[in-house]
Formats: C-alpha cells, structure tokens, sequence
C-alpha cells in the first residue's frame, strides 16, 4: 500500500468511526428522550468534578464523547455506582474478545472482571487509562518480581523496556504465563541462534528446540548469561560433554547415561549412600531418576531443586499438602516449605523417610518441652487402642494437620483423650 | 402441610429403611481378627506385604524387622507365625506366591525380587532373560494363575511380562503422559490395570492391545494415594488409598462402587495400609503398615 493509499484508509476509518459515534449519540438521546444536544453536557452539570478527569491526557472514550450512559443508567439500577451492568462484566459488553477462546493463560484480573485493578474507567494519566505507566502498573501487584528486578545484576534488557515487550496484559492462546508466544519461538524472536555468539555461548548443542527458561531467569539474574543463580558445575565450567554426547553427534542433546547412573558419575559417594538405606525415594529410582526434583542446569533453589519444597514435593504428595492447607493449625516446618526438617529427600531407614529413627527424637529437635511432658510417651508406654504400638507424638497428631486444631484427629480434645481413657466417656 | 402423596412417601421411606440399613452393612468388611505377633510373640514392625492362596496359607513382608512370617487361617483360626529369614532379603516389601507354593519376595533395598521355595529357602534373585533395554528396577510385580510374572518396571517405564522360568514374553509401555505408577494387576483373562498414584487414575491395557488407555478419570477428590490395586474374580478393582487409610472398590467399568474401612488406629481401622491380599473365600487381608499387624476381614457377600 502506497502513501495516498494509506491516507485514503485512514480518511475512510474516521469518516466511518465519526457516523457510528454521531449515530450512537443519536440512539442515547432517543433511548432517554434527551434534549438535543444534551448528550455530553447533561451529567456534568452536577458532576462538575469530572472537569479535572477531562482534563488528564487517557480518556474512556465514551466519557470522552459525552456518552455516561454507556455504563451508567441515568434514573436506577440492581448495581452499585447505578451502573447498567455489574462491575465485572461491564467492561466485556463493548470490549468483547480479551480472553480468546482457547487461552492458555488468562490474567487474574480479566478473568475475575477487576478491569478497574489497572484501568480507570473514566481517564488516567497513563495510556489506555492505565492508572500508571510502564512496569510500575504491574509491580503493584507482582511486588517480588519489582524488587528482584532493583537487586539483580544483570537484567534482561526486554524487562527493562517493559514487561509487555514479552508478556500479553490480558490473555494469551500462545502459552502459559502471558507469554506473546510460547518458549523458545518467545526468545528465538531476538536471539538468532545463527549468530556466532549464540552457538558460541552454547557449546555448539543444537538448543533452539530447548525450552531456554530452563537454565535462564528470564526477568534477570546475578549471573552472567542470566543464568538462574544457582548453576550446575558442569554448566558453569561450560562443560556440557560431562553429560550429554558430543555436540557433532547424532544425538548431541541425549544424555550419556539414563536416570540416576548419569549423576552417580560424579555424585557416587551420596548415591551408594543412599542405595545402603532400606528405602530409597522412589523417584530416584524412575526413568527420571535425580531429575525428578532436580534441575540438571541452573535454578533459582539451592540444591538445584527444580522449585521450592512444597511445589516440588507438593507434585506427587499433593494430598500432604492439601491437608496441611487445610489444618487449622499450621506447622511451621511446613508452612515454610522446610520438608527437609523431618524428611530425608533421597533415602532413610525410617518410614516416611523420617530423618530420624524415633518419632520422639525427631519431634524433639524443636519441640524440647516433650522431654518434660507430663503425658507418658516412649517404647515402654504401650497404646491401649493396639498393644503393638508405643505412645509417641503421632499416637495422638497428625503432623501435617488435620481439619481440627493442635494436628489432633478428632474434633474435641475430649475425644482424642477418651480414645484410650474410655472410663471418661460420656 | 401432610398431603396423601407426603404420607406415601413417608410410608416408603420407613419400609425401605431397614433395606438401606442392611445395603450398607453389606458394603463393610467385617473384621475377623488382627494378627500382631510371630509364634515367638515377637511384634510385627511395619508390614507392607501379605499374600495369600486358596490353601489358606498366608505369608506376611515384615518389613521392618527384615523377615517374611507364614501363617494359615482355616476354619475360622489363625496359626504359625513361624519366621522366614534368608539371608538375601533385608528389607521384604512385597510378597506374592505363584501356584506352587513358591515366594515371591520384592526386597526394598536391593530393589530386586528373591524366588523362595514353598520351605522358604532362597532360590534365586529373578533375572528376566532376554529382555531388551537395561535391567528392570521393579516398583511392583504381579504372578497370573499360569505363573506369568508381570514387573513393573519403573526405570524403563513398562510392564514386563516374564514365563514362569523368567524368560522374557512382551513389554507394554507406560502411557505418556503419566504420574507415579505404583502398582499393576493381572486379571484371569490377561488384561492388565496401572494405578497412577499422584493423579489417583487407573488404566487399562486388555490383553490383545499394544497400549494403557485410561479406564477412570482422576479420583482425587475420592481417595489421597492410592498405593496397592488388586482385581477380584468378578472384575472388581480394589485400591489400597494409603495415606487415607481405606479400600476403593471400583467397578469393572471403573465406576466408584464403595469405600470401605477407616483411619485409625483400633482394631479394624487402617494406618497407612501397604498390600492386601483377597482369598477365593472372601477374606480380605491387609497388611495395616503403621499398626504394625496384618488383619483379616471378612469381605461383604
């Protein structure tokens, strides 16, 4: 399209958003039987305070032009602020399509309806009626990422432009997360992987099918390559060999050995370590092997575990975790995502993979004041519900909750005690 | 207001009451007895395993004292207890036996299943011959009633199916996507059922077919963790649900039929419950892990 053209289209445009919006006016001043020429003046006879909305540089169009009563209804109405439709679904009646119909991800805000989280429905001083501009607007709400962002050392020059450089404010049918476009075709958008310093940086693997959030923060890192902080020796050492075949290989990605026996290469001592133990965590054992918590590249975990304790355990002992969202009384090993305080992760001769072998013992490393409990406990102390138990904490809690208070499973304190103390029954 | 029709209804209700009432004690074992001790007395400690046979005999995985105990329950009394100790098991977590009598005994640390004679001494470490990939690292196994040996295998992610004498017949991959699969079933006609523990599933693999379909939806608004699945004659699927302490009975379509048993720790409630074993009598064995005994149920006719 040449120049005259385009002037044309845009001619057309105006000419055809100038009738709808005359026509419009026209409808409202019928629908209300309104004075002519009423439309736009009315309302602001005795709202003289949205002079000053006027004036700021974004303003909702229909204000703009007048138009109130695109969302208010003049005489009365089921909703608050007499607006013609309820606050969360107002917005949806002219601005119909935000959430495409097969969105992978949906900001909270659109989905709930709150348009007015980041927009002023009547004008702002930001564009698009935003009630601030840039990423100040999103760090509102995602606090973390804005602190984060004035700490790290390197940060990932898009985020700096704007965090909607990368992320779609309203929906996206492409990928989770917001994301314009799902990773690595998100990345491969500016880092071209013919470049020399791409394959360079790289090792020369073939990594344009990777998933690069795998081993790169994407907002921004301490590390040099935004590299999430903590990195794998191997990766660091840009030693990608150790692992994988070489990259002039057929299968350069593949690794060299499959599950744990790949790791037990350099981790041997931890490994037979835990192969001496009775029971071994499952996962270690699987196709998956080490990588099932772990990250082989870089994470922002200590440990390269792949996410914080309770969304990595939480994966498979989802029930664990619900319960423990569900107890009235929080322990706080838990409640800190600490799961390693009573579990061992890898291996242990214990059920539960209980870091020690006496439930007392282990409950005793925080809580001192068992030792003096007046409550007998202790192998000698039989349970009187079953002769093959000895009283221990758990005999009357339940450490990752329960619906009552104090981790006990009864409702009443009464009725855990008469468990055992039937005479006291009622 | 009392209307004609409101009286019926109520008239109904009270004659059906009673039909309900005995409708749910159908559902409930009963239990028969728990079984706390070897002959000598001596505890049981977290047993995970128990098998049973048609001769009545049942061999328990006393786990944490590293031993297998034998027992029998004919015409309503338990006897024996007597010890198993090979030297080769340290850490007994499953037990099943083949036709024979043999023992099958899946040790949990050396991550391999030990082939006991039906005296209980050790024959053999099962070594699949033939098998393609690498060595199976069994979470589980299952015997048919031809003395088929079917090994989940997690490392390699597939159900091997062995002969009698170990040597390989066919594998059927684990379906992909999956959670954790903990445990298979054999039904008599050869089907085999997967139980995906973290997203409470079962699937299906009929004995013709090359793959695991799903034969449920995810039930974990019904059940925490199922850990253990066996299938009775008439195509009932049980499943053990661990961490909820209790028994799902499924449907051969894989409909919730009941749930049966409760947490707890008195006699006839279950504490984290390991493998069960269902008799051609009817009676329901569970090892009852954190109760430290094995108890016998009577399962509903």
């Amino acid at each position: 399209m040449n120049f005259s053209h385009a002037r044309i289209a845009v001619v057309v445009a105006n000419l055809v958003l100038g009738t709808c919006l005359f026509s419009h006016a026209q409808d409202t001043e019928l629908k209300y039987k309104l004075k002519p020429g009423a439309a736009g003046k009315l309302c602001l006879q005795c709202h003289d305070t949205f002079k000053d909305k006027l004036a700021k540089p974004s303003i909702h169009t229909p204000l703009k032009k007048g138009e109130c009563i695109g969302c208010h209804n003049p005489h009365a109405s089921d909703h608050g602020k007499l607006l013609a439709a309820d606050m969360t679904n107002i917005c949806a009646t002219c601005h119909k399509g935000m959430i495409p119909a097969d969105a992978k991800s949906v900001h909270k805000p659109v989905g709930e309806g709150t348009c007015t989280k980041c927009h002023d429905p009547h004008s702002a001083p930001a564009k698009f009626n935003l009630l601030k501009g840039g990423n100040d607007l999103c760090f509102e709400c995602h606090k973390g990422m804005g602190e984060t962002l004035t700490k790290v050392k390197f940060k990932h020059f898009p985020v700096t432009k704007g965090c909607l450089t990368c992320h779609d404010p309203h929906a996206s049918a492409k990928s989770a997360s917001l994301l314009k476009d799902a990773v690595p075709a998100l990345c491969l958008g500016c880092h071209k992987p013919d470049k020399p310093n791409f394959a360079k940086a790289h090792m020369g693997y073939p990594v344009t099918g990777a998933r690069c959030t795998g081993c790169h923060d994407p907002h921004g890192s301490d590390r040099n390559g935004i590299l999430y902080n903590n990195v794998h020796k191997p990766v660091m050492s840009k030693m990608c060999a150790q692992c994988h075949e070489a990259n002039n290989s057929a299968t350069p990605l593949k690794t060299k050995k499959g599950g744990y026996e790949l790791c037990r290469g350099c981790h041997s001592t931890l490994i037979n370590g835990m192969f001496a133990k009775n029971r071994v965590h499952w996962p270690i054992l699987d196709k998956q092997g080490c990588l099932s918590c772990h990250n082989p590249h870089a994470t922002k975990q200590k440990g390269l575990i792949k996410a914080d304790l309770i969304t990595t355990c939480g994966k498979c002992h989802q029930d664990t975790i619900r319960r423990q969202e569900k107890s009235l009384t929080k322990h706080e090993p838990i409640k800190d995502g600490k799961c390693i305080s009573c579990h061992d992760p890898h291996a242990s001769d214990n059920l539960f993979l209980f870091n020690q072998a006496s439930v007392i013992d282990l409950c005793g490393t925080c809580h001192d004041w068992q030792k003096h409990s007046t409550h007998p406990i202790g192998e000698k102390k039989r349970d009187p519900r079953n002769k093959n138990l000895y009283l221990q904490c758990l005999s009357c809690h339940r450490a990752h909750g329960t619906e009552y208070k104090h981790f006990i499973p009864f409702p009443t304190t009464s009725d855990l005690c008469t468990q055992c103390h039937e005479q006291f029954k009622r | 207001m009392i209307t004609r029709a409101n009286t019926g209804i109520l008239v109904l209700a009270l004659l059906l009451m009673p039909l309900v009432a005995s409708a749910a004690e159908l559902t409930a074992p009963k239990l028969i007895q728990p079984v706390l001790t070897d002959d000598k007395e001596g505890m049981m400690k977290s047993p995970q395993g128990v098998a049973c046979n048609k001769e009545g005999a049942f061999i328990v995985a006393d786990s944490g004292n590293g031993r297998l105990l034998r027992y029998s329950y004919k015409e309503d009394v338990v006897k024996g207890g007597g010890e198993i100790r090979p030297a080769q098991l340290s850490y007994p977590q499953r037990v099943q036996l083949n036709s024979k009598g043999d023992m099958y005994v899946l040790d949990g640390k050396s991550h391999k299943i030990a082939h006991l004679n039906p005296q209980g001494n050790f024959v053999a470490f099962l070594e699949p011959q033939g098998i393609p990939g690498v060595a199976p690292v069994p979470k589980s196994f299952k015997i048919d009633p031809e003395d088929n040996i079917y090994i989940l295998d997690i490392f390699s992610e597939r159900v091997l199916m062995l002969d009698p004498d170990g040597k390989y017949l066919k594998s059927k991959a684990f379906p992909s996507p999956h959670g954790f699969i903990t445990d298979l079933a054999v039904t008599w006609s050869g089907d085999i059922y997967l139980v995906d523990s973290t997203n409470c599933m079962v699937l299906k693999s009929a004995k013709g077919a090359d793959a695991f379909t799903p034969l449920t939806k995810s039930m974990k608004a019904d059940m925490d963790f199922p850990g253990y699945m066996t299938i009775d004659s008439k195509g009932t699927i049980y499943l053990v649900d661990q961490d909820g302490g209790g028994i799902i009975a499924l449907g051969p379509d894989g409909n919730i039929r009941t749930r049966m048993l409760t947490m707890g720790v008195k006699p006839g409630y279950l504490f984290y419950p390991g493998q069960i074993c269902l008799s051609e009598s009817g009676t329901l064995f569970v090892a009852d892990r954190d109760n430290n005994r094995v108890q016998l149920f009577e399962m509903p006719k």
